[in-house]
């Protein structure tokens, strides 16, 4: 990602039976079981809970998508976040700009 | 002839069963397919899994009662996955013959095992035979969802986790059949409980290279939330879940692969019947006219000396 002003993190989410959704994305906000938590880029390697709520994510184009998520756990390292959950669903796409970059 | 009738009926009847074992030979094969991207959506899942486990075992020796328990507890528990419906060759009989060969071998270790059983054929075999069976799960086998998965595997956590005065077990054992390919299908019996967590090889890093700092960056230092130990209890679950999951998968593929070459065998058979009646009913055909012909003549030649 050089020459680009922000880094950005690669976000996986998979739920049990299928995958969710995977892209770039330069924020994503967790409901890590002690509360929400916000990952940027370049954040720590981190294993955390999480419960059961909403989970989301900004991609590039300043597009947020919100999944709907069950309990399950996060792991963030080298700009790689994994969420696995037993069940996820993409709820809305509430588009801030109505561009799909996926 | 009486055995004409007889015959056409048999080769009448034959030929609509040979339609149906075609049918479901194809069926079967359909869902081969379907099994194959069940499987694979399910692996990023047991992947993710599997590396959260790696980096928590990375970072401690846990002790975890998954992992080890302290107790000596005698009880083990057996889980058997057969399948639902028949017509799938030996599938269900040969996990049941693995089965029996497990429960004699940990009785003869001085075990106790108890018996858990997925599928409804299995589940009748046991009824039938007044077994003592702890729990039972029925439907799905041939596609079993997240839902069965988390059933069975919180049925025999809870086993588990419970200490040996309340009737835990100290060890899981899964009897299934391994999906080798389309043709070849293996029973497999698996230890599930306790965990072998197998530590990353960073312990057996070359000794020549700059060992421990190779291996500092191989594994990143992780910080856990909200603690090492809540991640473990959250996680451990999950991983005998997700692993549990890829049983019933694999024990679904395989049974959908032993169901088509049964039903492809089935085909072959009745094709083969028919050919065998189709001749037997020609050769009484033409014995049939060969004699009203020697009939006709002899009676024929009996006039005709009369007359001279």
């Amino acid at each position: 990602m050089a020459g680009s002003s922000k880094t950005l993190m690669q976000v996986n989410i998979v739920a049990a039976d299928h995958p969710v959704w995977h892209g770039e994305a330069t924020s994503v906000t967790i409901p890590a079981s002690e509360g929400e938590m916000g990952i940027l880029a370049d954040h720590e390697p981190v294993l955390t809970v999480i419960k059961g709520g909403s989970l989301t994510v900004v991609d590039p184009a300043g597009e947020r998508h919100v999944f709907e998520v069950t309990d399950g756990f996060i792991s963030f390292d080298s700009n790689k976040l994994t969420v696995a959950v037993e069940r996820g669903r993409d709820v809305v796409r509430t588009a801030g700009t109505d561009a799909d970059a996926e | 002839m009486g055995s004409q009738l007889a015959l056409k009926s048999r080769i009448a009847s034959t030929g609509s069963l040979e339609k149906i074992f075609n049918a479901q030979e194809m069926i079967a094969s359909s869902h081969i397919a379907k099994a194959r991207d069940v499987a694979l959506n399910a692996k990023p899942y047991a992947d993710a899994i599997f590396d959260a486990v790696q980096a928590v075992v990375a970072h401690s020796h846990i002790t975890h009662p998954i992992v080890k328990k302290e107790e000596d507890n005698p009880k083990v528990a057996v889980l058997a996955l057969t399948s639902d419906r028949g017509m799938a060759g030996a599938y269900t009989s040969s996990i049941i013959r693995e089965t029996e060969d497990l429960l004699n071998r940990l009785e003869a270790d001085g075990k106790q095992p108890e018996l858990y059983v997925y599928g409804r054929r299995g589940v009748t075999y046991y009824k039938y035979r007044n077994r003592d069976v702890a729990d039972t799960w029925e439907g799905d086998t041939d596609k079993p969802g997240v839902e069965v998965a988390e059933a069975i595997s919180t049925a025999l956590m809870n086993a588990y986790m419970k200490p040996a005065a309340e009737g835990g077990v100290s060890e899981l054992y899964i009897v299934y059949t391994e999906f080798i390919n389309m043709v070849v299908q293996k029973v497999r019996v698996l230890r599930m409980l306790p965990v072998e967590v197998i530590e990353a090889e960073h312990e057996a890093a070359q000794p020549g290279f700059d060992a421990p700092s190779d291996a500092a960056k191989a594994t990143p230092l992780y910080s856990f939330e909200p603690s090492l130990e809540e991640v473990l209890d959250a996680v451990l679950p999950k991983y005998i879940q997700s692993r549990i999951h890829e049983c019933l998968l694999e024990a679904a593929a395989s049974e959908t692969a032993s169901r088509q070459n049964a039903m492809h065998t089935a085909t072959e058979n009745a094709r083969n019947l028919i050919d065998d009646l189709t001749r037997k009913l020609n050769a009484s055909r033409q014995a049939s006219i060969t004699q009203e012909l020697t009939e006709i003549i002899g009676s024929a030649d009996a006039l005709n000396n009369k007359e001279e």
